[in-house]
């Protein structure tokens, strides 16, 4: 597909002013951080920030407890994201590799829990939690999440596991190894990027969650960062600075997770579900 | 259960006789053992998806014929009043009118998102490498913004009086703007939740669909150049046949989500003004946490299922089909 000098030029501008478009509430919130409250509210127009002030950053991390809701917001997630690929692991090394009965039926029912729209199960699980006292406490979410991310782990480590030549564990095998010994020392080395794939996934899913963190938890020092950041901005709404810094820095562990795995991200999203 | 022990082979691979081998030795050391292995393994992922997932299903239906409001719910006692929590529900015209609307916005920024990724993936096949590199960078950087970030980016753009959208529409000449809310009428306010989804969904619709795009083979679009084919009958022949179930499967996830969708809905303005930007989701949480009927919220909930099956039926049918046919 050759293209000519002028239509290389023309696509070319058409896809930074879409970059542009699309980038523009992300950067519009990095510049806002730096700005100082004076700028934020003068009606002076400008895009492009003339100094630059970490005051925002002291405001959002000073408010509160910042620190008590990101540690808050970091256990659920990554307490969530590492139960699920253990329990997905687990599963999907007998799912690839072993044949048993009941193995189809259990693939069926991942898939269709895959389905499941969570939001509608709130009520049963609220009731649950509640039963169970857990409610108001993190592992409640700490659950929920490894629940509802653990149906596409599943599936996906499924995926990958597949995508390991089986000859490679016989092959350690014939050399002396036991069939789980085999499975330890070569394929659960080679499954490493399946694992972060899959983990980033589910660190987004859980890292953004908001229903029922704003459900399950009624203590304020309790809050996740979501819930917080809603909340921070209704309590100050005229605070933009400190809103849009606060959002900066719950932003920054998704976009360091999305940024390091950025290749294989569609790769694995696609992998599992579109050979139909 | 006779051969429980033997090894599967990737799809694909032709068993050598190895693994039978190995079978056998290993059946003959433990055939208990390896009988009940897969059942341990699988164990902790299935109580999971039992006790987290399945069983609140069939709790949502139970809890919907049930009167359950927050004094039952303190006293224990289970009180089944049939159809009621529906008859109400479904005779209140105010749920009607919020069906619809959740329909309709569902619908719209289904089409809006899937619309966009397309447009921005067959675009992205005809950028050079660096212009492409810049558009992916953009669009991961969408992607990972945290939903909760997103709408307080979108408010502050939005500000009736220091939002730089309003400034801009001033300065291109629209003065009308100045001082004007985006959020007094339920129609705008929808509109700029729609957009923040949009923009919020349309990086992973795009990635999806790139990926599909670029596993066509060049082949096949030098001989459709050959041939003489346009752009969009290029598109018609070669693109679309090869994308087709990608698009299917987004859609289909873009509708599980856009339906269900809350936290931008509630974190922009819990629905208002008036309740003119409630949604199902939203109702959903107002009936049943905020209000505590948790069983007419049960019976909504319900409802919400039933439409979702009714509009994704025919794919969640073929999906079976298909991982059924695969799983052999």
């Amino acid at each position: 597909m050759r293209k000519s000098l002028p239509q290389r030029i023309v696509l070319s501008v058409v896809g930074v002013l879409v970059a542009l478009a699309i980038v523009f509430p992300t950067y519009w919130m990095f510049v806002t951080s730096l700005r100082t409250p004076g700028e934020i509210l003068s009606p002076k127009y400008d895009l492009i920030p003339t100094s630059i002030s970490f005051g925002n950053f002291a405001t959002a991390l000073g408010k509160d407890n910042f620190p008590v809701y990101l540690m808050n917001s970091l256990i659920v997630t990554v307490g969530s994201v590492l139960c699920a690929l253990v329990a997905g692991t687990l599963a999907a090394i007998p799912l690839s590799r072993l044949r048993f009965t009941g193995r189809k039926g259990f693939l069926v029912l991942v898939m269709v829990a895959q389905l499941a729209p969570v939001s509608a199960l709130f009520i049963p699980l609220f009731l649950l939690m509640r039963d169970a006292g857990l409610l108001n406490t993190l592992p409640s979410l700490l659950l929920i999440y490894f629940a509802t991310t653990l149906p596409f782990t599943v599936w996906m480590l499924y995926g990958f596991v597949n995508g390991i030549p089986y000859e490679l564990e016989e092959a350690a095998m014939i050399d002396g190894c036991s069939q789980t010994g085999a499975f330890r020392r070569v394929t659960l080395p080679l499954l490493g990027p399946g694992l972060v794939t899959t983990s980033v996934f589910s660190f987004i899913t859980a890292w953004n969650e908001y229903l029922f963190a704003l459900v399950f938890i009624q203590d304020k020092p309790k809050e996740t960062l979501p819930v917080w950041l809603a909340s921070f901005r209704t309590a100050f709404a005229t605070d933009w600075g400190g809103v849009m810094a606060a959002s900066v820095i719950y932003a920054i562990p998704a976009l360091v997770f999305f940024l390091l795995v950025q290749r294989k991200l569609v790769s694995g999203a696609t992998a599992g579900a579109v050979k139909g | 259960m006779t051969a429980t022990a033997n090894v599967t082979m990737p799809a694909g691979a032709t068993p050598p006789a190895s693994p039978r081998d190995a079978g056998v030795k290993r059946r003959r050391r433990g055939r208990f053992g390896d009988r009940v292995l897969p059942y341990l393994l699988l164990l902790p992922a299935l109580a999971a998806i039992l006790v987290l997932l399945a069983w609140p299903l069939v709790q949502v239906l139970a809890i919907s014929f049930r009167k359950l409001d927050i004094g039952q719910l303190v006293s224990g006692k289970t009180i089944w009043i049939g159809f009621d929590n529906y008859t109400n529900t479904l005779s209140d015209p105010e749920f009607w009118t919020i069906t619809f609307r959740t329909l309709v916005f569902t619908a719209a920024i289904v089409a809006a998102t899937i619309l966009g990724g397309l447009l921005l993936a067959v675009l992205m096949r005809h950028l050079g490498p660096v212009v492409r590199i810049i558009v992916q960078v953009t669009l991961v950087l969408a992607w990972a913004t945290p939903v909760i970030a997103t709408t307080t980016v979108f408010q502050w753009i939005f500000d009736e009086q220091y939002g730089i959208l309003n400034k801009t529409l001033d300065r291109l000449g629209f003065h009308g703007f100045i001082g004007f809310s985006w959020f007094s009428s339920g129609a705008s306010t929808l509109s700029v939740i729609g957009l923040l989804i949009v923009w919020q969904a349309v990086p992973f619709v795009t990635f999806s669909l790139y990926a599909g795009i670029i596993g066509v083979s060049r082949e096949q679009y030098e001989a459709a150049g050959i041939d003489g084919a346009s752009a969009w009958q290029t598109f018609r022949a070669v693109t679309w046949p090869a994308i087709r179930p990608i698009t299917t499967m987004v859609t289909f996830l873009s509708v599980l989500w856009d339906f269900n969708a809350f936290a931008q809905i509630w974190a922009i303005r819990e629905g208002g003004p008036d309740g003119e930007s409630t949604t199902l989701a939203v109702v959903l949480y107002l009936k049943g946490i905020a209000g505590n009927h948790f069983g007419a919220a049960g019976a909504i909930a319900t409802l919400m299922l039933i439409v979702l099956a009714l509009i994704t039926g025919r794919y969640i049918q073929l999906l079976t089909r298909t991982r059924e046919g695969d799983l052999s």
